[in-house]
């Protein structure tokens, strides 16, 4: 049920441009900030086309409230994802709570669990908090992202960078990045968190049907997507670097 | 109640069986446990037997208005009861990750591909559509709830008729199953979830794990196809890090088993329109196998035997040739090792110990008990050659006067930390009695 | 009561000289900072395949056959001999839980506290049960790390006059990068004031006491009013700390008292609006170089 036409919008139009006038291998503007708290140990600020995201990273820290938790060869980490409740064209009645933010937030964990290197810091707790403020698809990835960011901001040592992205896929053309309109489309969608250097997949999901052969085309669409969100990144992150050794005066 | 935590020992051996592509019930590294498809009495009534994990699966469904965005669509609602007793360690209550993750992967397996025609379900557009609720519960875990919970789901699904409605204008009448016979779902296509686990970060890989093996897995990674080999859903979980090759791999292997397993499935439904046709028995209370106390029968289960006679041979290469039979009357103080007979002592230091302990072992030794004390010298000497035997003696009674020198390793305590050597040096520890 | 507001404004991007872009020693994660096998891996980095990758985002910093990353913002790593400012979190059997911003809480050993008097004794068990008497939940305290733990914990003592309980003054939480390394981190500031700069980033602002207690050892808490010529000493340094910690000016006593002197024709409050903290700055900064050349 691969179907280009929703409601008379059509997600691809035969010159090869989509509902926002970009081309199928085109991501959305990437707009990042690290450090935008003075408080956190860690935060930053992504912009993803219109989907907007805030991360912020406490850590690693002692362990406060439940002892069971502690591990004692790593760090836990514990991950909130919550939107806000005008994120959403309706006005969303739980921000966090509810199945879908908790299985989010379950991803986010896993996600990082992976790149952070947890092993450094035994016994100890690292919380990252990521906030939607403006939703406009590809929220996983956005998050993902944004809480990379954090997490180089707070000192974290990681493995590598965690990008993210999803890919649709329409009229056998793989779509990178894809937004509101798209996602709700019915089009095979596919998220994909990958460190780029290593080409190692932190987290693989999808939805709706997709034929086995167009598995291979779609992942390798999806890691060349995160690979150019990895580019951005490292932007800001070398930029952010220079302007604060400039200010201690290193 | 929390979950005993897995010892380290155990760990370990699975591990390393995984390594070497050994599973603790014997299967492949690619199979699926035995798996048994039974139906209730009532129509949509499904219970899922995959080796020992058993999962049961109801439909029901309601009239209720649609939602608002989509008024000419039915609503399709699934639930999935982690109860205590499933395992001790689920809590009654509280909603825990793991039923978080098991509710949203069944959801998306089964509601985002489209698998029913939710149009169907309409009966007055804006007013009137049927609510079709899937409630799944797991009667017991024993590894991999994901599988069994979609087979279970998606079988009871198809099972499953609805009462017909009737339309007159503005009237809608809904016929009990006497009166008009309910009808089945329109079902597009069968999603079949199918986890692999991954060991050693993502080494080795299995399919359909049991309790143990998903204990120590690292992660997991599930895959939902059809038949027609469409994939509906695809979800990594755990903080493993995968390559591209593994999970088209994986998706390859999942394809193979989703269609075996839609055949059972299909077999399954089939056998029960059958019984249902013919009407025969059938139903929950039946499908009960009859497990009669008196007949204590099991399920053989298939040992691995492909290496053993190398090991046996192995084994019996290392050991040596059992020393020759020593006709003599005097017999050696037990527990000495015949390494050669009457030679001198060599290690030099023990020289004195030794001798006192000869000569009270001596005094207590009786000429009829020869024979049985040869030959539990030559075993324990056998034991002790092999070096890998080892000999531990927890028993605290050095100081008691031996009689009956059948347990010859009654070592002091000190000797247990250093009974790892060979054996000749294990045996000369035992003389220091 | 006069409220300022303001709309946001695009900050002004950070001048960057040319040289700044070919700095090659500032990596981040994932970087490669070298293939040879000779080097040693120090704190930041990985070894992956054989080449010593970068796991934070920070300076390189190489000694002899060590390499070692610093990342710009870390929680704090305690040293032996570091001055720490830290609130109590727990009371526990024979010892006190620190919260120090590090990233385990540190400990304060009931052995390595003065009892109040001075006197020196084998704690006994009364003394256990009576800790509370000597610390709560909620005091802030200073003191010096004695070691660290093998998990990263750092173990604390008092055992000196000059550490113990801290009474009336303003703590300001920073962060540990911004602290510079002295020979003293406790200072009377000429201005009217007392500093205890901790290495932990917890900077301890409090008026200059009269007489020195001898006797107190450190749990005497002097309650008195203090006045209101030196609550304006003290916010005003307390403002001053912030604009240098905003502008990621290194802190240590000169740092702070040039900052104070250049803000004196300012209202105290008017110190934290964005464009008089970056004059204070400034100003600071220029006189830091004519003090240094």
């Amino acid at each position: 049920m691969v179907c280009g036409n929703m409601a008379g919008l059509e997600l691809l139009s035969d010159q090869g441009y989509r509902l926002d006038g970009r081309k199928a291998s085109e991501l959305r503007k990437v707009q990042a900030r690290m450090g935008v708290f003075a408080q956190a140990d860690g935060s930053a600020y992504l912009e993803q086309g219109n989907t907007k995201a805030l991360a912020v990273v406490y850590g690693p820290h002692e362990i406060r409230g439940s002892r069971s938790w502690i591990r004692h060869d790593r760090a836990v980490i514990n991950c909130q994802y919550s939107m806000a409740t005008f994120s959403t064209a309706e006005r969303k009645r739980r921000p966090h709570g509810d199945r879908k933010s908790t299985e989010m937030s379950l991803h986010l964990k896993q996600t990082f669990e992976a790149a952070v290197m947890t092993q450094l810091y035994p016994r100890s707790q690292i919380d990252i908090y990521v906030k939607i403020l403006q939703s406009d698809g590809g929220n996983y990835s956005v998050c993902v992202n944004a809480a990379t960011l954090a997490v180089i901001d707070a000192g974290i040592p990681m493995r590598d960078y965690v990008c993210a992205c999803s890919v649709g896929f329409v009229d056998e053309t793989p779509l990178a990045d894809l937004c509101y309109a798209e996602e709700s489309g019915g089009v095979s969608s596919l998220a994909l968190a990958l460190l780029p250097r290593g080409g190692q997949i932190a987290l693989l999901q999808m939805d709706a049907r997709l034929h086995q052969d167009h598995l291979d085309a779609l992942i390798e669409a999806a890691m060349t997507a995160c690979k150019g969100v990895g580019k951005v990144l490292d932007e800001v992150v070398r930029l952010h670097l220079k302007e604060v050794s400039v200010l201690t005066g290193e | 109640m929390k979950d005993t935590p897995l010892s380290n020992c155990e760990r370990d051996f699975l591990l390393k069986a995984i390594e070497e592509k050994k599973r603790l019930d014997g299967r492949q590294t690619y199979d699926y446990r035995k798996m048994k498809i039974t139906f209730g009495t009532d129509y949509g009534c499904c219970f899922v037997d995959l080796g020992k994990t058993r999962v049961m699966a109801q439909v029901s469904c309601e009239l209720v208005t649609p939602k608002e965005n989509r008024p000419n669509e039915g609503i399709m609602f699934f639930n999935i009861e982690l109860s205590p007793m499933a395992s001790p360690a689920f809590e009654q209550g509280r909603q825990s990750e793991l039923s978080v993750k098991l509710n949203r992967q069944l959801e998306r397996c089964l509601r985002n591909s489209k698998c029913i025609d939710t149009e169907s379900l309409c009966v007055v557009s804006g007013e009137k559509v049927w609510q079709i609720r899937v409630d799944v519960h797991m009667l017991n875990h024993d590894g991999n709830l994901m599988d069994a919970a979609s087979i279970a789901a998606i079988t009871a699904l198809c099972h499953f008729r609805r009462p017909d409605v009737g339309i007159q204008g503005d009237e809608v009448t809904v016929y009990s199953p006497e009166e008009r016979d309910p009808i089945p779902l329109s079902i597009y296509h069968m999603p079949i979830s199918v986890s692999f686990s991954f060991f050693q970060q993502g080494t080795y890989l299995l399919v359909d794990p049991c309790e143990r093996e998903e204990r120590v897995m690292d992660g997991l990674l599930m895959i939902a196809m059809n038949k027609h080999r469409e994939i509906c859903s695809i979800q990594s979980s755990g903080g493993i890090m995968l390559l591209k090759e593994q999970v088209m791999r994986c998706s390859k292997i999942a394809s193979v088993k989703v269609s075996e397993i839609t055949e059972l499935l299909s077999k399954a439904l089939e056998n029960d329109k059958k019984a249902r046709k013919e009407g025969g028995r059938c139903g929950f209370a039946e499908s009960m196998p009859q497990e009669r106390i008196t007949a204590l029968k099991m399920d053989e289960t298939s040992v691995e035997m492909t290496d053993v006679t190398e090991r046996a041979k192995d084994i019996v290469q290392k050991t040596e040739a059992p020393p020759q039979l020593v006709r003599s009357p005097v017999v050696p103080v037990p527990g000495v090792g015949q390494v050669g007979q009457g030679l001198q002592n060599t290690w030099g230091l023990e020289e004195e110990d030794e001798e006192e302990t000869e000569e009270c072992d001596n005094s207590d030794e009786e000429q009829e008990e020869k024979v049985t004390k040869m030959e539990e010298e030559e075993h324990e000497k056998e034991a002790s050659r092999e070096g890998d035997v080892v000999e531990i003696s927890d028993s605290e009674e050095e100081d008691v006067v031996i009689l009956h020198p059948e347990t010859p390793d009654k070592t002091p305590k000190n000797t247990e930390s250093r009974s790892h050597q060979k054996g000749a040096a294990a045996s000369k520890k035992r003389q220091k009695k | 009561m006069a409220a300022d507001m303001r709309l946001p404004t695009i900050q002004k991007p950070v001048s960057l000289s040319v040289s700044a872009f070919d700095r090659k020693d500032l990596v981040v994660p994932g970087d490669v900072i070298t293939s040879d096998t000779g080097f040693m891996r120090g704190h930041g980095t990985y070894v992956d395949d054989d080449k010593l990758t970068a796991s934070v985002a920070g300076e390189v910093q190489r000694v002899d056959k060590l390499i070692c990353v610093r990342p710009l913002k870390t929680r704090f790593n305690g040293e032996v001999g570091d001055v720490v400012v830290g609130r109590v979190t727990e009371v526990q059997q024979k010892r006190w839980k620190v919260e120090t911003n590090s990233r385990l809480d540190s400990i304060l050993l009931l052995s390595s506290v003065n009892l109040p008097g001075g006197e020196l004794r084998r704690r006994s068990a009364e003394d256990e049960l009576t800790m509370r008497e000597y610390l709560q939940e909620g005091d802030l305290i200073s003191a010096e790390v004695q070691s660290v733990f093998s998990d990263g914990a750092l173990s604390m003592h008092t055992r000196s006059l000059k550490y113990g309980k801290l009474g009336q003054g303003v703590l300001v939480q920073l962060s540990p990068s911004l602290i510079k390394r002295q020979k003293t981190h406790f200072h009377n500031l000429p201005c009217g004031a007392s500093i205890i700069l901790g290495n932990n980033g917890f900077v301890w602002l409090y008026p200059t006491p009269e007489q020195q207690e001898e006797e107190a050892g450190g749990f005497y808490t002097n309650l008195e009013p203090v006045g209101l010529s030196d609550r304006e000493v003290i916010s005003r340094l307390r403002n001053c700390l912030l604009a240098l910690a905003a502008h990621k000016v290194l802190l240590y006593d000169t740092s702070v008292l040039y900052c104070y002197e250049s803000s004196v024709h300012h209202q105290v409050k008017d110190i934290l609006k964005p464009e008089v903290m970056e004059e204070i700055v400034m100003l600071t900064q220029q006189k830091l170089l004519e003090q240094e050349g």
